[in-house]
């Protein structure tokens, strides 16, 4: 687990909520800015999930090896979801739904490096 | 003419009982699900016998929230009074855990969602039930439907 990556993801993450939240306030929907952002983040956490698999093979295992699956994978399923739903919503809302996927990913890579740092410690 | 706005085209206006705020709640309430589910999931199958109190709270409060995702999802009548009955218990939940875990840490050895009133995330678990009460009620109160 890469401490940069993380921080990228993080950036992304929250520009991502800030756009969403603008266009609630603007009273429009999802727009072009808010798939490629989603799109940035979803690669973020692929290349993640590729160094963490890769680490792992290596025999670098977190202690907590579900939890820490968990999250990994989780964090892959949530910006596809949040644009699907979103995307079907018609009202101003559309933008929040975006904002919470976005923050709840900012939120899951760090606990994700947490979990990774306490290898088998 | 179209509407060219990075921030996407305009919305549609939902007129007074807007589902959109509905869906931010499904969201949060889906994510704080997959959430204490897995970590319940974890818990009780690797250290089932260190916690048992503390890893059961997570799954009940994993379970409910599943619930009250589907009763919002569902919408109407009985979705409506599925998801009230689960986001009482959900406040109640909340708030016992968090003030025992404070009273009696020891009961407590391992974090659930609900410890310290939700401190471990960010104390969303305690604002969701209030904003979801909320927006139940403000949609019961629509001239549309009795509670």
């Amino acid at each position: 687990m890469l401490t940069p990556l993380v921080v990228a993801v993080t950036v992304v993450a929250g520009a991502l909520t800030v756009l969403g939240i603008a266009s609630t306030l603007a009273r429009r929907r999802i727009g072009l800015v808010h798939l490629a952002g989603a799109g940035v983040l979803e690669a973020l956490l692929v290349v993640q999930a590729v160094v963490a698999a890769v680490a792992m093979a290596g025999g670098d295992t977190p202690a907590d090896t579900a939890s820490f699956l968990g999250y990994l994978v989780g964090a892959l399923l949530i910006p596809v979801a949040g644009v699907l739903w979103a995307r079907t919503e018609r009202s101003r809302w559309a933008g929040t739904v975006i904002a919470v996927a976005a923050a709840a990913i900012g939120v899951m890579v760090w606990r994700l490096l947490q979990l990774w740092e306490a290898t088998g410690a | 003419m179209r509407d060219r706005s990075v921030l996407g085209p305009a919305a549609e206006s939902t007129g007074g009982s807007s589902g959109g705020p509905t869906r931010v709640l499904v969201v949060l309430y889906a994510v704080f699900a997959l959430a204490a589910g897995a970590r319940a999931g974890v818990q009780l199958a690797t250290r089932f016998h260190e916690a048992p109190v503390a890893y059961l709270l997570s799954a009940l409060a994993a379970v409910v929230y599943v619930v009250a995702t589907v009763g919002l999802v569902r919408g109407g009548r009985t979705g409506r009074r599925t998801a009230l009955a689960a986001i009482t218990v959900e406040l109640v939940g909340v708030l016992v855990v968090g003030t025992l875990s404070l009273v009696d840490p020891a009961a407590f050895p391992d974090e659930t969602v609900w410890s310290g009133f939700g401190r471990g995330y960010g104390y969303v678990p305690l604002l969701l039930p209030v904003l979801g009460l909320l927006l139940l009620r403000r949609r019961a109160g629509d001239p549309a439907g009795p509670a």
